[in-house]
């Protein structure tokens, strides 16, 4: 380490460190890290508690797929743990930061395990003989009990025991050691002392993350009541691998509770004695927690107390109205006033104001789950401090500029995840992609200069065609998910006795990190050549198998996994005996095909490090921006005249007041100007060919000119809409009834006149979004941009009546309902409900041109009132030209019409198709602040790509087997990537030589799709891992037994 | 090869059909597991073999499957048009034309279908198990003499 710890003289590049700290081990970290060292960066990730995993890994499962939150999460923190580019510090925590941007000076404390982590194995011996066990469980929210020595959970990464120093027997009483004699790896260190480590790092992340303070809670919510709990202890009890391993159970009896309430802002959304915002996610994890309730016991009640609803995301609304049409969940719109206990039942009564009809109301539960605030974590104060950045009012992280959140008050420290603000996972993931990008765009000239290439460390084992298949299968229970519904064990003994199954064996969870261990040490020890896994599906997890056969030396085509929960457990509930039958059946063909596998070759691409960037809104402009600033040359296409895209509409924007233009012209002055970028305005993309790193791209621009370009990349920020109400209040032929853009133009003129007759304004909130039919979704942005407009409003002419017509406020996020609150002066809000429209009426009143009627609930009765303008928030929809996109970049839409995302909560800014990504209004609507989000997102996914020189191709491809061709060229025929031609090959016979025909397959070119194969009249082409032989041997064992 | 059905007369051992489901890796398995993902429930009569592109689907292995005692065939793949290889569906699509011609003449064309699934109709997958599986319990074992 330096001793200097300035050298302000030299150069700043000179100085630069390629390494980045991240502090927090939860999701955001895990995916910034990720991403860094793809781009080139090393990584140390410290986390403050033994594993990384954070508040994810203790959820159940996530909305609005529920998916089990685990299952997805582990195979990133076993990349973590693997990856030779992480320095992974766990129970440690940084006590000193200084120097300046790019390069930092670290001081970091690590906690004393006294387990050595080197030599732990993780068999858990020491916690089965150790004799204290009056510990919580804090993973399980202290639910359940620990021993003193203690892996925090399962899955844990590192895998690694430590001893809690407050509980230990030896370390409190000098009596025990009990755990040293047991430990065969001798890893029991009590001589440990907290250790200091210093490094050197180019910039730092933070991403701490959130607490649940529940017992901070007032008083009325109840929550010293046992069977008071939080929505975060709910979910440990509904996980599989939790307290009551998944029984639904409440704490004073164990016994299985009947009705059950779900209380949504209790303490949040309070400005006198709670927490005054949102915390954005409870409204959707409530709704989860009330269906798997409902999946756990059909028979049981469950009641959701709601005030508004905030379902802003995709698939959210629908995904609350599926919990009450389909899982029979009740909603109340209400109001809490407190919540006792009856002591003699230990059930609760929930004292209520209904707000539907204004009346008071006791409901008896037997099981009340809170949705507690979620606050900044409770070393927010201290990081603040250490590392010299502010924290704001609520304490998150102060963000730089409103429309620059990833970044803090200072240079080279950025944000990431919950601590900067409330967000749900995807937006998490989507900014620590972000702040990869940031930290790229400041550290790019030293890329690659700290990193280290991954060695697998035992060679690949040479098989040889004719050795006998000697086969492994690890079957998973995956929790509960596959282990409730199939008869795992059954399952074992059975394919046990098939022929080349040398050794089968179950575990609770195959994707953990001690379960590759475990794989590893099974292929090694029965010198296996074939590996199966029986589990959930390999779009998800075949990576994770495959890599782990590469490690113990096998290659990875030679591992075959199969789908037993998505497809078997998950589709026959309530069909244990057929379920059971389909697992073994899809198992055996499995193994038939396992015996037929071989070992494939993967060649390396050259990359064209260009990038294509569809759509110049501020999402197009951010994301190219970003990459032209690291060094590449980006393609940006805006089929208008001008760049902006639906900024050019609007007048102020949301939440800073500034007028649009002016935000808009520095991002548009600065993608002119910049050498790296070209601008074709008026231009449509006509053809894309190619495939990641190699695109071809024919660009067409207004009066015909054609532009050709290879590209490596490409980003679709191609916007939205908005929705131009036709048929509704009759929008066509009143002048006055208009939309909020048409609003936005209006005021866009400065010369504000055609104010001065109108006397009062109705905003309709949720026109025509959030249907039974047709549009069913929340458009998100409607809301928060109607009460700025009303603002903006009431400042130009202060006499103005306003009034809002609601159904539900979408005020989550930091800060948004306190501008709620604060726009209440300036408007008259009012509520209405789907079955109860507003009426819009013309009057013969001269003073006015509408009349609006109201059911209005508390009244009981209609209320009538005048306007002289409405305007109507419709929703943003996608635009018709989506589909044309769609088609040519292989990429599907969601039902909604935006398009779809490679997985909702860990893949939100990619495609399944690689080398093409995704961000702002495009993927779905939102506001400048999560669209510059985003872009930043996509772009820092793009530069892991451009950033590389070369990829590997995929070894599934076809292969041409000359003997057998006969030179027809049917298959380049049908070849779509034109990667098979015919050559002319010399063939020498006795006496003669002939030149013939032969197909050849480029391997770079070919995708593996296979259909040459078929097309084929003489069966001489074969597709590798999908060869007729492997197929027609799963068809025979499927009924051979 | 000579193919006979025989109608199921005994009445109280339930027929439970085998089915094998050719399902390409882009669409129509995603879609089967959106089906498990969403919890809609089928029945478990079917076999998933997975092929990156239903492009990949030889019609001998629907007659394999046939001669091998299989009661009933699926083959699934992206929509016209969203082919994640860009064509390879079309040719599934004329290919399976041909078969189908071939399988009237056996008398097994009701045994076998072809249909477009999307990443995003799981229910659609599994309306469709369903109602083949009844299809094919009406229809009967089918042996093979």
């Amino acid at each position: 380490m330096s001793k200097s710890k300035k050298s302000s003289q030299k150069s700043q590049t000179d100085d630069l460190i390629g390494a980045v700290l991240v502090i927090g081990g939860g999701i955001a970290g895990i995916q910034a890290s990720l991403d860094l060292t793809e781009m080139g960066f090393k990584v140390f990730l410290v986390e403050k508690t033994p594993s990384i995993g954070g508040r994810m890994a203790q959820l159940d499962k996530t909305f609005p797929t529920n998916d089990c939150s685990l299952c997805i999460l582990a195979p990133k923190m076993v990349e973590i743990f693997r990856n030779p580019n992480i320095e992974l510090m766990t129970y440690s925590e940084v006590i000193e930061v200084s120097g300046h941007v790019g390069h930092f000076y670290i001081k970091i404390l690590k906690k004393p395990r006294y387990v050595d982590e080197n030599k732990c194995t993780g068999c858990g011996d020491c916690a089965s003989k150790c004799p204290k066990i009056e510990a919580p469980n804090i993973f399980d929210m202290n639910l359940g009990k620990r021993k003193s020595i203690y892996i925090p959970f399962p899955q844990a990464v590192p895998p690694v025991y430590l001893i809690d120093s407050d509980m230990c027997l030896f370390l409190n009483k000098g009596v025990c050691k009990v755990c040293e004699r047991i430990c065969e790896a001798q890893a029991i260190n009590f001589e440990q002392k907290p250790e200091e480590v210093q490094i050197e790092v180019g910039a730092i992340i933070v991403a701490i993350g959130f607490d649940m303070l529940a017992s901070k809670l007032p008083d009325n919510w109840g929550y010293k009541y046992e069977n008071v709990i939080t929505s975060l202890e709910y979910e440990r009890i509904l996980c599989a691998s939790g307290p009551f391993e998944g029984h639904v159970l409440r704490l004073s009896d164990e016994k299985e509770p009947q009705k059950i309430a779900f209380i949504q802002c209790a303490g949040s959304r309070d400005f006198h004695i709670g927490i005054p915002y949102c915390s954005s996610v409870c409204c959707m994890y409530i709704a989860k927690e009330a269906i798997i309730t409902k999946e756990h016991s059909n028979s049981s009640e469950c009641y959701i107390f709601r005030h508004d609803l905030r379902a802003y995301g995709k698939n959210f609304y629908e995904y609350t109205q599926r919990a009450q049409d389909e899982y029979g969940v009740k909603y109340f719109n209400s109001k809490i006033s407190k919540i006792v206990e009856d002591p003699e039942t230990k059930d609760l009564i929930i004292h209520y104001e209904d707000l539907n009809d204004g009346k008071f109301n006791d409901l008896r539960a037997n099981l009340v789950i809170l949705a507690t605030p979620l606050v900044p974590s409770e070393d927010s104060e201290k990081v603040a401090k250490i590392l010299g950045i502010n924290i704001d009012k609520y304490k998150f992280f102060k963000e730089k500029t409103l429309y620059d959140k990833l970044s803090s008050v200072r240079e080279g420290i950025f944000l990431c995840g919950f601590c900067q603000g409330p967000l749900d996972i995807p937006e998490t993931v989507a900014d620590a992609s972000g702040v990869a990008n940031k930290v790229s765009t400041l550290l790019y000239p030293v890329r690659n200069t700290l990193l280290k290439e991954k060695v697998v460390s035992v060679p690949e084992k040479k098989i040889n065609l004719e050795d006998e298949p000697c086969i492994g299968v690890m079957i998973c229970h995956c929790g509960i998910n596959i282990g409730k519904y199939v008869d795992v064990p059954q399952v074992v003994e059975y394919i046990k006795t098939l022929p080349n199954v040398n050794i089968t064996v179950d575990n609770l969870y195959s994707c953990s990190s001690d379960s590759q261990t475990s794989i590893k040490e099974l292929i090694a020890e029965y010198d296996l050549n074939r590996f199966i896994v029986a589990s959930c599906t390999p779009r998800t997890h075949e990576k994770l198998f495959q890599e782990t056969c590469e490690e113990a030396g096998l290659n990875k085509y030679l591992f075959e996994m199969v789908n037993i929960r998505d497809q078997c457990s998950w589709v026959h509930m309530e069909q244990k005996v057929d379920g059971t039958k389909k697992a073994k059946d899809l198992i055996e063909m499995a193994v038939a095909k396992s015996r037929l596998l071989k070992p494939q070759k993967e060649s390396k691409l050259p990359i064209t490090s260009e990038a294509l960037i569809i759509g110049g809104g501020i999402s197009g402009l951010s994301a190219t921006l970003n990459i032209a600033k690291q060094g590449f040359t980006t393609h940006l296409v805006e089929k208008e005249s001008q760049l902006g895209g639906n900024l050019n509409n609007l007048y102020q924007i949301f939440p800073g007041y500034q007028k649009a233009s002016e935000f808009l012209e520095p991002f548009v002055n600065k993608v002119k100007s910049h050498s790296n970028i070209n601008i074709y305005l008026n231009s449509n993309i006509t053809e894309i060919r190619g495939y990641i790193g190699n695109y071809d791209v024919i660009i067409t621009t207004k009066g015909n000119k054609v532009n050709n370009i290879k590209v490596g990349i490409i980003i679709v920020a191609t916007g939205s809409k908005e929705l131009i109400p036709e048929t509704i209040y009759n929008y066509k032929k009143e002048k006055n009834v208009i939309t909020q853009l048409e609003l936005e133009q209006k005021l866009r003129k400065e010369n504000i006149e055609w104010l001065d007759n109108i006397k009062s304004i109705t905003f309709i909130l949720c026109v025509n979004s959030r249907q039974k039919k047709g549009i069913t979704y929340c458009s998100n942005i409607c809301c928060t941009n109607a009460l700025k407009n009303i603002n903006i409003l009431k400042k130009l002419k202060p006499d103005l009546a306003l009034i809002l017509i609601y159904r539900d406020l979408q005020m989550s996020k930091k800060g948004n309902e306190e501008f709620y609150r604060d726009s209440r002066k300036n408007a008259l809000f009012l509520r209405y409900s789907l079955d109860k429209l507003p009426i819009i009426s013309k009057t013969q009143n001269r003073k006015f041109n509408y009349k609006i009627t109201l059911f209005e609930h508390n009244l009981k009765g209609d209320v009538e009132f005048y306007s002289d303008l409405i305007i109507l928030a419709t929703p943003m929809i996608a635009p018709e030209n989506f589909k044309e996109l769609s088609k040519m970049l292989k990429v599907p839409q969601d039902q909604s019409g935006f398009f779809l995302e490679a997985h909702v909560k860990l893949r939100p800014i990619d495609f399944a198709t690689d080398g093409v990504f995704l961000c702002g209004c495009a993927h779905w609507p939102k506001n400048i602040q999560e669209s510059i989000a985003q872009a930043n997102g996509a772009a820092g996914r793009a530069i892991r790509i451009l950033g590389a020189k070369e990829m590997k191709t995929s070894g599934l491809v076809a292969e041409v087997i000359e003997d057998y061709c006969i030179g027809c060229g049917k298959c380049a025929d049908v070849c779509p990537y034109n990667a098979i031609e015919l050559i002319e090959v010399e063939k020498t016979f006795e006496d003669y030589t002939l030149r013939l025909k032969k197909s050849n397959v480029n391997s770079a070119l070919c995708k593996g799709c296979g259909t040459c194969g078929v097309q084929c009249p003489n069966s001489a082409i074969i597709i590798k891992h999908f060869s007729f032989k492997q197929i027609n041997a799963m068809i025979e064992a499927y009924l051979k037994n | 090869m000579k193919i006979v059905e025989k109608s199921s007369k005994k009445q109280d051992i339930e027929f439970k059909p085998n089915i094998v489901c050719f399902c390409c890796n882009w669409c129509s398995y995603a879609g089967a597991d959106l089906a498990g993902v969403s919890r809609f429930q089928y029945p478990a009569s079917i076999r998933i073999i997975r092929v990156m592109c239903s492009g990949r689907v030889e019609p001998a292995f629907i007659l394999k499957s046939f001669k091998d005692n299989i009661d009933g065939v699926l083959v699934t793949g992206c929509h016209i048009g969203d082919c994640h290889y860009i064509s390879g569906n079309e040719f599934t699509k004329d290919r399976f034309e041909q078969l189908t011609k071939i399988l009237k003449f056996l008398g097994l064309e009701d045994r076998f279908r072809l249909e477009w699934i999307s990443a995003s109709e799981g229910k659609k997958f599994a309306e469709l198990i369903t109602t083949f599986t009844n299809q094919i319990k009406k229809l009967g074992p089918l042996n093979n003499i």
